[in-house]
């Protein structure tokens, strides 16, 4: 994937995130660097713990940056801003919740729920028009105006994320950070809200930043794909190439833990648990190193040499 | 018949799976609902009910004045036992004790009513933002330390000696004394809901601070401050009888259930009608707007709205 013909629409540079407990320190996020493009998925993938979640509010301001940049269409949006740009941000960035049931308002019917931002930026002309912009919003996500007056508690789970996501869609933000939007769903409905984020992404042009920890999951949704680990992205591919050539040990591990729908397979695989203790970190400090156009992975020089083989010989199975 | 006639090709209907059957739920109906589903709440509500509005009113009719004492002079009308003219009897200056309970009862229901609220709004308010804000916390709690330490019930009384005896005075020093207290009930029921996720996705959707406070904090505390008030309303009672008690409540011009209780005390043994009929309705009251607020508290919990 060529993407220098490509517009960088939000760019992590160099980002440090630090919590401080009294006088303890926490890196939670390490020197993190990526770019996403316009109307792509991207997918920022990790156990949990890893960061992940940490970055995604840091780029929607709820967790504060200790250094680094986080630039949105070129200006930047971390550390302190006017309140003008802070609203443009709101208007242009939303977020998708990881817990349907714990991110609504249990007091607030779905009216308010969903138009809510409406108010907040004042984006309707009379109660007509809002109450038309929260029907459609409502009927986007396959739920009913009926449902207006209704309180949230009294939906399924699956309904309670599409009221999410109507609640964001309905800003006309450009682009939306999806923290683990399934992972709390039944598995019977999970389908359902990703080809709605789909559907959305193709008739608005949205563009996506997936957190999540399932990659089957990540694998048919998204196109690029960053692992992230203890804070550290360990490598950045597109979806195909990080499936086929997973450099990393830890993409590695994590793309064995997948679960083959193939019992031989699976009983014949050997689970290999990543365990940064027993790998061999002689040498200089490693940094994010692009490998191949548009693969990047965490190395230093043996390192490199060490996947440029790895890479040579599986290219070479190949033809 | 062929099968065609037999079957016939039906749309799938997606929109009719999104159907919410159940009745629509409403917040204050199903509060009522859960509410006058206790017996007991019922009887207890129909007798504050009656108490109060006969605390009201009746003083009204009656237009008792303890300084007027027309029968000072006129012996045969002192300690007369409660009997069909004068339900509960006469007291030693020949008034009668039903006419003075009620309006002392008045008063008491006054200043109790006037210092929850004042306690309420400013606790609540201040509470809020206490709860919210971590630099007002780091100044507030230190308040709170100091405040918290010092016995209100003194600093009540010594403000009632400093103010003069009466009804503004008192509710004055009340809730100065109790404010705070709830702020800081308050602040930490604020706090145990202030970083849940739904008001992280309200701040990611633009809305201020007061907002969140006033659409998805308060709506949340709706339970917490009607316990507190249920709290308040017969300790505020109870604390008016105990001042005046002392005789640092409420002047001779008002009648009180206090100072009824303290003159009469006297006459525990020669006429003990006269010091229990206050002690009975003061209890009364306080019993019954207690469990009152307690059953209207647990019933706007919506935890407890399940069928």
């Amino acid at each position: 994937m060529a993407n220098d013909n490509k517009e960088v629409l939000l760019s992590v540079k160099n980002l440090e995130i630090t919590f401080y407990n009294n006088k303890k320190r926490f890196r939670a996020v390490k020197n993190a660097n990526f770019d996403i493009y316009k109307g792509e998925t991207f997918a920022l993938v990790g156990e949990s713990g890893s960061g992940k979640t940490t970055i995604g509010r840091a780029i929607i301001r709820l967790n504060p940056t200790s250094d680094g940049e986080i630039l949105f269409k070129g200006k930047k949006i971390n550390g302190k801003i006017s309140h003008e740009e802070e609203r443009s941000i709101v208007r242009n960035i939303q977020m998708i919740f990881q817990d349907p049931a714990a991110s609504l308002n249990e007091r607030a019917t779905i009216d308010y729920c969903v138009s809510e931002g409406l108010y907040n930026f004042h984006l309707y002309k009379d109660e007509a028009e809002r109450e038309a912009k929260v029907d459609k919003a409502l009927e986007s996500v396959g739920l009913l105006p009926e449902h207006k007056s209704r309180y949230p508690h009294e939906f399924s789970g699956g309904q309670r994320q599409r009221i999410g996501i109507a609640r964001a869609m309905i800003m006309e933000p450009e682009f939306i950070i999806a923290d683990e939007p399934i992972s709390a769903l039944d598995v019977s409905i999970r389908a359902q809200v990703l080809n709605l984020m789909n559907k959305f992404k193709t008739e608005r042009g949205l563009t996506y930043m997936f957190i999540a920890h399932d990659l089957s999951v990540v694998r048919y949704f998204s196109d690029r794909i960053a692992v992230i680990h203890k804070g550290r992205i360990v490598e950045i591919a597109p979806t195909d190439i990080l499936f086929k050539y997973p450099l990393h040990p830890y993409t590695h591990s994590l793309l064995q833990a997948v679960p083959m729908p193939d019992p031989r397979i699976e009983k014949s695989k050997e689970l290999v648990i990543y365990d940064e203790s027993k790998r061999d970190l002689s040498g200089e400090k490693p940094i994010l190193q692009e490998i191949r156009p548009g693969h990047f992975v965490f190395a230093n020089d043996r390192e490199m040499k060490e996947y440029e083989a790895k890479l040579q010989e599986w290219e070479k199975e190949e033809n | 018949m062929t099968d065609q006639e037999l079957f016939a090709f039906k749309r799938a209907d997606d929109s009719a799976s999104e159907h919410i059957s159940a009745p629509k739920y409403s917040y204050w109906q199903s509060v009522f609902r859960k509410f006058f589903s206790s017996k007991t709440a019922i009887v207890m509500l129909v007798i504050a009910l009656t108490v109060v509005l006969i605390a009201f009113i009746q003083p009204i009719l009656s237009g008792y004045d303890p300084m007027e004492t027309p029968n000072i002079n006129n012996p045969s009308m002192r300690f007369i036992r409660p009997n069909g003219e004068f339900w509960f009897g006469t007291d030693d200056k020949g008034n009668s004790l039903f006419d003075a309970v009620w309006a002392g009862t008045r008063n008491s229901l006054i200043v109790s009513f006037s210092a929850t609220i004042i306690t309420q709004i400013l606790g609540v308010t201040v509470g809020m933002f206490w709860g919210f804000s971590k630099r007002f916390d780091a100044i507030m709690i230190q308040i709170y330390n100091v405040l918290a330490n010092i016995p209100m019930t003194l600093v009540a009384m010594i403000m009632m000696y400093v103010l003069g005896s009466g009804m503004p005075q008192l509710i004055f020093a009340l809730s100065v004394t109790s404010w705070i207290s709830t702020a800081y009930f308050i602040r930490v029921q604020v706090m145990i809901i202030r970083d849940r996720e739904y008001n992280l996705a309200s701040r990611c959707l633009g809305t201020p601070t007061v907002k969140i406070i006033t659409h998805n904090i308060f709506p949340y505390l709706i339970s917490v401050i009607m316990t507190s008030i249920s709290r308040d309303v017969p300790s505020f009672i109870s604390y008016e009888v105990f001042l005046s008690f002392i005789g640092v409540g409420l002047s001779q011009a008002h009648a009180s259930l206090g100072r009824m209780i303290q003159t009469y005390s006297s006459y525990m043994t020669s006429a003990p009608y006269l010091f229990w009929i206050p002690v009975f309705i003061s209890a009364f009251i306080s019993v019954s707007l207690y469990i009152v607020g307690q059953t209207l508290a647990d019933a706007s919990d919506p935890r407890t709205h399940m069928v």
